[in-house]
């Protein structure tokens, strides 16, 4: 019988019975979709963005990246806010709230002045949306008076975050730009103007690729293009940063702000590095559009077997328990030198390590041209794990002796002995 | 010169994926849709579902779905005939090469082991109902955890000291490590299902005495194929003529067949047991050609096994048939072959002849007196593996005359589900006559 752990968490005051969502995007963009997200397992849906102004899409709108025959490393789109009429979106709302009372149901909207948000604020409360999210981040619209540039505006994020909070009762969650040098500033205007959450990140203002052909980037949009939004498993890392930082922020934490973690989401383990950080949740738009929905049921899976193994009930017994251990780089302990191992029986001859050590670091590794090995110079070594990096083989190169720069301490450091 | 591989008989022939090299090989699948590769197995394993668990990094996952479906998923793993099963279905192979379905089973079943999982639950609370698995092969094996896991008692008998059948009695430890039959039975006893090991029925116990005396509600019949089929051709009861299963039961209890060290070996038939013979007979050092009456077209092995022995330098013969043995002191020296075409012939010198020319059911009236027979001389089943005798179902090669593995199983599970359907009805039946009895009394 499959493990099955309870997954459940209160996000913003609403029970949602796992924390996987959609984030707003075309992955949620009418009934029938959000219905078979639904049935596949996902907690809820941030729906498609809405607003008064209706988007006219480009064609082609997508391009991605791909580095060694592996596609999708990340993607770029040029999709605005939903290009349905605002009616009919807060029709298939009100449908899917009535025909799945369990599932959470956020409304994105993003409006271009105040009496827009509030006119979508009171909209969202007409269909019983539970949750309201204002889009601050989109990087493509056509419009400056919405999207990335509201975002990198404190003052706008803040009066827009009111012009809601005042018009509803809804609690509502602010959606950062990452295209922006630190994002607490506007999450702290969005808490100020009365959010009670953040989602972050949004899409990477971004050029993909270059057309060798027609001298222009991609997608090649009757001959021209433009810098658009950039998601995927490349910018999760730059996601985890951004959500640090915010749960990091004394103000946003003293007010009890809760932080949604969007940005690169593939796997239960993506999922999980969010929640461990302190994210309450995490939304996912790109790899379903490589996927489908389906993903979600190894999240489901993965997390539950991660939580048995581990011997964890709840989802809130593990919240940021990572976060404390993210520190400045001045606070780094500095004293010692990890050394690699190489496994001679399992190597299999490549010499990777020793061009790697040579040309990227500090030519501490020899190679026997005779038996193929590499041979660590010890004092050349200064533990960078370069080559461990590198190392096409799995275990091969392993963290080994510890060299102390100092007097050595009682107790070795804490150090990583899973590599992928 | 080619370069021939060597091996140890005790050592497993091909190498598995580790967490890496498993992701990779994952990440070339193309997670189809509806995918096709789910389709292709018999025993309803869904390779899509598991492949998509290893892709998505949850192996533990990926081991849930296939013991959840398949009890012998190990030992699937290993010598199911994927080629001309959901390999052969991958949509892959219109773009270069199918997805290694076998080898990332084998990788999701060992993680199950890794992370010393327990997949495979029986229902807590009062049992069901009491029922026994005749032989302990792959469809036995089946049949009971399916059994189990609905919540019957179970018990199954099997003659030999250990569980598998031909798992493992038949199979080349290469091809097929025992350790992976004992993974799978452990699944099977791990749901309470309890083995009797040395009993064999037919001999003092009989089916009937199992229903009547010892108070089973029903029976499965899983005893395999053991009789080796004959030639009939003079000299085969010569000595140094051996029968295929004897001589890979022999060489899986003994841990090797040394005594052909050196020896030249001649195995006849075109099988995947012919297969094991030689490749048995060649890891145990021995010079081996394999004899085959057609062609490798028609040879039932599967292509895989046919490689594997070439690969071992095993040559193979075909179109040539035994016509007789031929020694002195009574031990084989010579094989004489008749040619397909009628006119060629061929002498060959020996010192072993291993025939591995398809196996027959045992003494079926000892076994289930009055059962009705197939044209085969295998049990005759109805829908379900049910058998003419009531109460009595089977499954497996003693009714489809010698399948694969993965057929054993999915027909073992098949009757399970027959019988647990025949159970309720009989239990139903009985609770129906009670008030029957006391509408009866309150008349009176």
């Amino acid at each position: 019988m499959a493990v099955k752990k309870d997954l459940s968490i209160d996000f913003l005051g609403k029970h949602c019975e796992n924390p996987f969502f959609l984030s707003s995007s075309p992955v949620g963009g009418n009934y029938d979709m959000v219905a078979k997200c639904y049935e596949a397992g996902w907690a809820g849906v941030f729906f498609k963005t809405v607003g008064i102004f209706v988007a006219d899409e480009c064609s082609p709108r997508f391009d991605m990246t791909n580095k060694d025959g592996v596609p999708w490393l990340g993607f770029k789109n040029m999709e605005q806010i939903s290009d349905k009429p605002t009616e009919q979106n807060f029709e298939y709302m009100f449908r899917l709230k009535r025909d799945f009372p369990e599932k959470i149901l956020v409304a994105t909207i993003m409006g271009a002045s105040d009496e827009e948000w509030t006119k979508l604020a009171k909209m969202c409360d007409q269909v019983g949306a539970d949750l309201i999210e204002g889009n601050f981040s989109c990087p493509q619209m056509t419009s400056h008076a919405m999207g990335s540039d509201v975002g990198s505006d404190p003052k706008l994020v803040e009066r827009y975050s009111r012009a809601v909070t005042k018009a509803t009762k809804i609690p509502f969650i602010a959606k950062m730009t990452p295209n922006i040098t630190s994002v607490e500033p506007s999450a702290r205007a969005a808490a100020k103007g009365g959010s009670k959450g953040v989602s972050a990140i949004n899409t990477l203002k971004s050029i993909t690729n270059i057309d060798l052909e027609n001298l222009t980037g991609m997608p090649v949009v009757a001959g021209k293009s433009s810098i658009s939004g950039y998601s995927g498993a490349a910018i999760r890392p730059v996601a985890l940063r951004f959500v640090v930082d915010l749960l990091k922020d004394q103000e946003l934490m003293g007010k009890g702000v809760e932080i949604s973690g969007v940005g690169g989401i593939e796997t239960w383990r993506d999922a999980l590095e969010f929640l461990l950080l302190g994210a309450r949740n995490v939304q996912v738009t790109t790899a379903i559009m490589q996927y489908g929905y389906r993903i979600v049921e190894d999240m489901i899976s993965g997390l539950s077997h991660w939580m048995d193994e581990r011997g964890y009930d709840h989802v809130e017994d593990f919240l940021g328990l990572a976060l404390g251990n993210m520190i400045p780089a001045e606070d780094l302990d500095r004293s010692f030198q990890i050394l690699p191992a190489f496994d001679k029986k399992t190597c299999v001859g490549c010499g990777r390590c020793y061009v790697s050590c040579y040309d990227g670091a500090h030519q501490a590794i020899d190679w026997d041209e005779k038996k193929r090995r590499p041979v660590l110079i010890e004092d050349s070594c200064v533990g960078c794990h370069l080559c461990l990096n590198v190392c096409p083989v799995k275990d091969c190169i392993t963290p080994g002796e510890v060299r102390w720069k100092r007097r050595p301490k009682k107790t070795p450091p804490v150090m990583q002995r899973q590599y992928d | 010169m080619s370069k021939v591989k060597t091996g140890d008989y005790m050592a497993e022939a091909v190498p598995g994926f580790d967490h890496r090299t498993a992701i990779e090989e994952a990440a070339r699948c193309l997670l189809c849709h509806d995918a096709p590769c789910s389709q292709g197995c018999p025993a309803g394993t869904d390779p899509g579902k598991f492949i998509r668990s290893i892709r998505f990094r949850n192996p533990k996952g990926a081991a849930e779905t296939i013991r959840e479906n398949n009890v012998c998923g190990g030992s699937c793993a290993y010598v199911c005939p994927y080629d001309r099963l959901c390999e052969e279905a991958c949509s892959r192979c219109g773009i270069d090469r199918p997805i290694e379905i076998g080898k990332l089973q084998r990788y999701a079943v060992e993680q199950e082991k890794a992370y010393r999982m327990k997949v495979l639950k029986a229902p807590r609370g009062p049992k069901r109902g009491n029922v026994c698995c005749v032989g302990a092969g792959p469809a036995s094996l089946a049949c009971a955890a399916e059994l189990a896991k609905a919540g019957y008692k179970v018990t199954v008998y099997e003659r030999e000291k250990k569980a598998g059948g031909v798992l493992s009695y038949g199979i080349t430890p290469a091809r097929l490590p025992q350790k992976v039959v004992d993974q799978d039975i452990k699944s099977v006893s791990g749901l309470g299902v309890e083995f009797v090991f040395g009993t064999q029925i037919g001999k003092k116990l009989t089916v009937q005495d199992l229903l009547d005396k010892n108070g089973y509600d029903a029976v499965f019949l899983g005893v395999g194929l053991w009789k080796s089929g004959t030639v009939g051709v003079p000299g085969e009861d010569l000595k140094n003529v051996l029968r295929a299963v004897d001589f890979l039961k022999k060489a899986r209890e003994s841990g090797g067949y040394r005594q052909v060290a050196g020896k030249k070996v001649i195995v006849i038939g075109g099988g995947d047991v012919a297969m094991d013979c030689a490749t048995t007979a060649r890891l145990n050092g021995a010079d081996v050609q394999i004899w085959y009456r057609r062609t490798i077209a028609e040879a039932p092995a599967d292509i895989d096994e046919i490689h594997y022995a070439l690969s071992l330098g095993i040559g193979i013969t075909t179109n040539f048939a035994p016509k007789r043995f031929d020694g002195k002191d009574g031990k084989v020296e010579f094989a004489e072959f008749t040619g397909r075409d009628g006119k060629s012939a061929a002498k060959a010198a020996c010192d072993f002849v291993i025939l591995a020319i398809g196996q027959q059911a045992e003494d079926l009236a000892a076994l289930a007196d009055g059962a009705d027979k197939s044209a085969k001389g295998c049990l005759a089943v109805r829908k379900g593996g049910k058998t003419s005798l009531p109460g009595v179902f089977a499954a497996g090669d003693i009714v489809n005359g010698g399948k694969t593995v993965v057929e054993a199983v999915a027909d073992g599970k098949t009757a399970a589900a027959a019988m647990i359907a025949y159970l309720e009805k009989k239990a139903d039946r009985a609770k129906s006559v009670k008030p029957v009895k006391t509408a009866k009394k309150g008349v009176k």
